[in-house]
């Protein structure tokens, strides 16, 4: 079993940590990053057609709790879909980008559209990202912009896109959003269909200033002024250096900043340049990074190789531990780093491992917002259906030195050295003379229950 | 705020065998009840949009008889309290606690351009944004920041298994916990107790990594503080069988014991009643009120002088019902507030106006953050200014 510190750390942050099938001959990290960046859409959600839906009270509520069934299942196939292998890094990236472009809708073909539209995009050209999501349905709903008309504007999205998702705050002002707001007007989307829609008569095409400049704006000029301002390429690689490597190095941000700006914006290259470069790999950024829940989840899912059998146990966790995709709390986004953890959510996700691998029964209950139409306030059974191919471990990890099998899987679970006081009590816990799948499942549940395993 | 190495050993000698070796253990032992009566704020959430008019009803009023000719309270059966407002029948136990004095009803509480959004809503009440921002932390989690920098994570406990944002300051969390035998047995599990206590936090490299060994450090020593006082005193008098008044039920047992937790918070879920209301809002109030009853029966007086419980829901709910018996999200509501100090009683500001409304829903006069200043500044004396982000006058029911 061969695998390189390096090996271990690209596999930690671009995708959820090694799996058994990367305990084999180290291979080039670029060959890993295009082998596992395949594409692949999700496609439960059929598009709606344009009929003339009248329905009565009845038809409608069968409606909604269809609807609340289909967006499981989105939760349930994308969480599924993080974790398989040849498309990973991709899923992980395209996890990263429904943070960034946060947007919370109810309609499951409007969930699906938008999430496929991030990871279409996600290693391409961030301009025809930011494109595709300012036109996209679910986010021009979630905006409001069907209500930003001529002479009636609402500057909601134009809001949000200069602050969260381009420039951020302090790099426009007040004038440039309703300028911008005026240029968005007409951007709307065909409810039935789920498709853009530009309403001609709702838009004002009259003189605009924005950061500037003059003109007849459109939306999409707007775009591209955003674009010409380097500060957008700086902003999105602060945030991607964030998410990939951890505390800022103003130099090497700036450099790739600038290289992103002049590659036009070309987010693989960033990506190609970041895992290629040795800083990447100093010890300054190893095992120093919180893991969110949805990571730990995909992470749980990735080491055991083990599965879900049912959408609402990894949805109970999701909610417990207060991430659940497509469900982000407001356009922001989720936090990250130390934000997650607190008295009871640490001792949560320290006891969750323990939880799966036991196949038990929870004992605790979920925050109701009040929201009787919200549906992830579903009560879900709090019963953990998680599966794990015990034997396959076993056979990966030979046992016929219990310390050097102790340290191998030391090595694969953490992503950086325990104490030796924190060995003593994985050996300990593991136990002698157990057979094989039970040392096994003892062993992956002390080294997991660690505060080490919450670091990647 | 590291101990020093020396003061740690002096400590450690002291401590017994199988307790904390982390410093940070200390902690929880270095803040005794500062004085005698150190003042405390109760927090009751109720989720979901209680419907305020049907809560504390307008029984003289023609438009709430006209806006709701099937789910109104009917003159006849509302507990008439001031010659224009009485409270739904499910608050008999509320009456009471009015007519002895202990609750100030504060009326059109909310906040400029109102969000009817749930989880906007709750959470501008939580965090005390205005609504046109978002704040990541909430004002009690910044009350600890302000007040209490370094101390023990239960100096503000939720009554739950996850922590609201409300609890969530820059540097300081409170603690959620649904039962001190729970939390207890939660951290003396095998393994988060032997790591615990067999790790030392000097020799934990890496901010991330220290940042976990401390919380889980405090988590430790603040449960088997509050552990060791729930079994101190764990409480004879009579509670409703219902989840919320156990939670009451744990709240007073701590403040008997004289717990050095300055918030306790509390949710009762529900409220969001859209469809045939009646009977499921009758029951919720019920519920309500003969908790907070038997709470305040069972701390008593003497000790409810230094008890201040806030009640509140993220938004009321419109005027005229829906078309299914119930009502929709609206926005200015009432707060209750309960104390053996107050300075204020009854009904201390003026009633809805139900005549000049804003699309069909209730015009806010008084900013919710007004009364979080006032419980900053008057009951918990701190400056509320940095708390809540701006400078809100403050009101004179304490």
């Amino acid at each position: 079993m061969i695998l390189s510190e390096k090996h271990k750390h690209f596999l930690q942050r671009a995708a959820f940590g090694p799996g058994i099938a990367d305990l084999r001959n180290d291979i080039d990290i670029a060959d890993l990053m295009v082998g596992s960046s395949g594409k692949q859409s999700i496609d439960i959600v059929v598009r709606p057609q344009s009929k003339d839906v009248k329905t009565d009270a009845g038809q409608r509520k069968e409606l909604i709790q269809a609807a609340r069934k289909q967006v499981f299942a989105l939760n349930a196939a994308w969480v599924h879909q993080l974790v398989s292998p040849d498309i990973r890094a991709r899923e992980k990236l395209t996890f990263f980008w429904h943070d960034h472009f946060a947007c919370r809708v109810r309609a499951p073909f409007l969930i699906q559209q938008q999430n496929n539209v991030l990871r279409d995009h996600a290693l391409g050209d961030f301009a025809s990202l930011l494109m595709s999501v300012s036109k996209d349905p679910a986010m021009l709903q979630f905006l409001n912009n069907q209500q930003n008309r001529k002479n009636s504007p609402n500057e909601n999205f134009a809001r949000e896109v200069l602050e969260l998702f381009t420039l951020g705050h302090g790099y426009y002002n007040e004038s440039d959003i309703r300028n911008a707001a005026r240029a968005f007007t007409g951007w709307s989307f065909n409810v039935m269909t789920g498709s853009f829609d530009f309403r001609e008569r709702a838009h004002d095409d009259g003189m605009k200033e924005f950061k500037g400049k003059r003109g007849t704006f459109s939306g999409e000029d707007i775009i591209a002024i955003i674009l010409e301002d380097p500060r957008t390429a700086q902003f999105i690689t602060e945030k991607l250096w964030d998410f990939y490597v951890g505390d800022p190095d103003a130099t090497i941000i700036n450099s790739l900043s600038r290289e992103f700006f002049n590659s036009n914006y070309n987010i693989g290259q960033l990506l190609d340049v970041i895992f290629s470069s040795e800083w990447f790999y100093a010890s300054q950024y190893r095992g120093n990074r919180i893991k969110s829940p949805v990571e730990l989840i995909a992470g749980l899912m990735t080491q055991t190789g083990g599965t879900f059998q049912n959408a609402q146990s990894s949805l109970y966790i999701q909610r417990a531990l207060s991430q659940v995709l497509f469900f982000p709390p407001n356009v922001g986004g989720w936090p990250s780093g130390t934000s997650w953890i607190d008295s009871s959510s640490l001792a949560f996700r320290l006891a969750l491992p323990a939880l799966l691998l036991r196949n038990s029964e929870t004992d605790i209950d979920l925050k109701d917002d009040g929201d009787v139409n919200n549906i992830i306030n579903e009560a879900t059974s709090k019963k953990l259906d998680f599966r794990v191919d015990w034997e396959l471990i076993a056979h990966t990890f030979s046992r016929h030195n219990e310390q050097e099998t102790l340290d191998a899987l030391e090595y694969y679970l953490l992503a950086r050295e325990t104490s030796k006081a924190n060995k003593r009590i994985v050996q300990k816990f593991a136990g002698k003379g157990e057979n094989d799948t039970v040392f096994f499942k003892k062993a992956f549940t002390a080294f997991m229950s660690l505060p080490e395993y919450q670091l990647c | 705020m590291l101990v020093s190495r020396r003061k740690f050993i002096k400590h450690s000698l002291l401590a017994s065998s199988g307790t904390l070796l982390i410093p940070s253990f200390l902690k929880a032992l270095e803040h005794p009840a500062t004085t005698l009566a150190e003042r405390k704020v109760v927090v009751i959430q109720l989720s979901g949009g209680n419907d305020g008019l049907n809560t504390v009803v307008p029984y003289r009023n023609d438009v709430y008889y006209k806006s709701r000719p099937g789910i109104a309270v009917s003159s006849a059966q509302v507990l008439k309290a001031s010659n224009e407002l009485g409270f739904n029948p499910g608050l008999t136990k509320l009456n009471d606690l009015y007519d002895r004095g202990y609750l100030a009803v504060l009326n059109n509480v909310g906040y400029p351009n109102p969000d009817r959004s749930h989880f906007r809503s709750m959470d501008i009440w939580q965090s005390a944004s205005g609504s046109e921002s978002s704040l990541t932390t909430g004002w009690v989690g910044r009350f600890l920041d302000a007040s209490c920098n370094g101390c023990a994570t239960h100096r503000a406990i939720e009554l739950d298994d996850t922590l609201s944002l409300a609890l969530k300051g820059d540097s300081m969390k409170g603690m959620a916990m649904k039962n001190p035998e729970k939390l207890y047995r939660s951290v003396h599990d095998t393994i988060f107790n032997d790591v615990v206590t067999q790790n030392l936090l000097n020799d934990v490299e890496g901010q991330s990594l220290r940042y976990l060994y401390k919380t889980m450090a405090e988590t430790k020593s603040s449960a088997e503080l509050i552990h060791q006082h729930a079994i101190a005193r764990s409480s004879q008098a009579t509670y409703p069988d219902t989840e919320f008044s156990k939670r009451l039920k744990t709240i007073a047992e701590l403040i008997k014991a004289d717990l050095n937790t300055r918030v306790y918070y509390v949710s009762l879920a529900g409220f969001d009643t859209h469809v045939n209301q009646q009977n499921q809002h009758q029951r919720l109030l019920e519920t309500y009120a003969n908790g907070v009853h038997a709470f305040i029966t069972d701390l008593g007086s003497q000790l409810m002088k230094d008890v201040l419980i806030l009640t509140f829901s993220e938004f009321g709910r419109r005027v005229t019902q829906n078309g299914s018996g119930g009502t929709d999200h609206g926005t200015a509501n009432n707060v209750f507030l309960f104390s053996g100090s107050l300075k204020q009683k009854g009904f201390i500001n003026e009633s809805p106006d139900l005549s000049s409304l804003d699309e069909g829903d209730l015009i806010h006069r008084v900013d919710f953050r007004s009364v979080y200043a006032s419980i900053l500044e008057k009951w918990l004396e701190v400056p509320s200014q940095n708390i809540l982000k701006r400078s809100f006058s403050t009101l004179d029911f304490i």
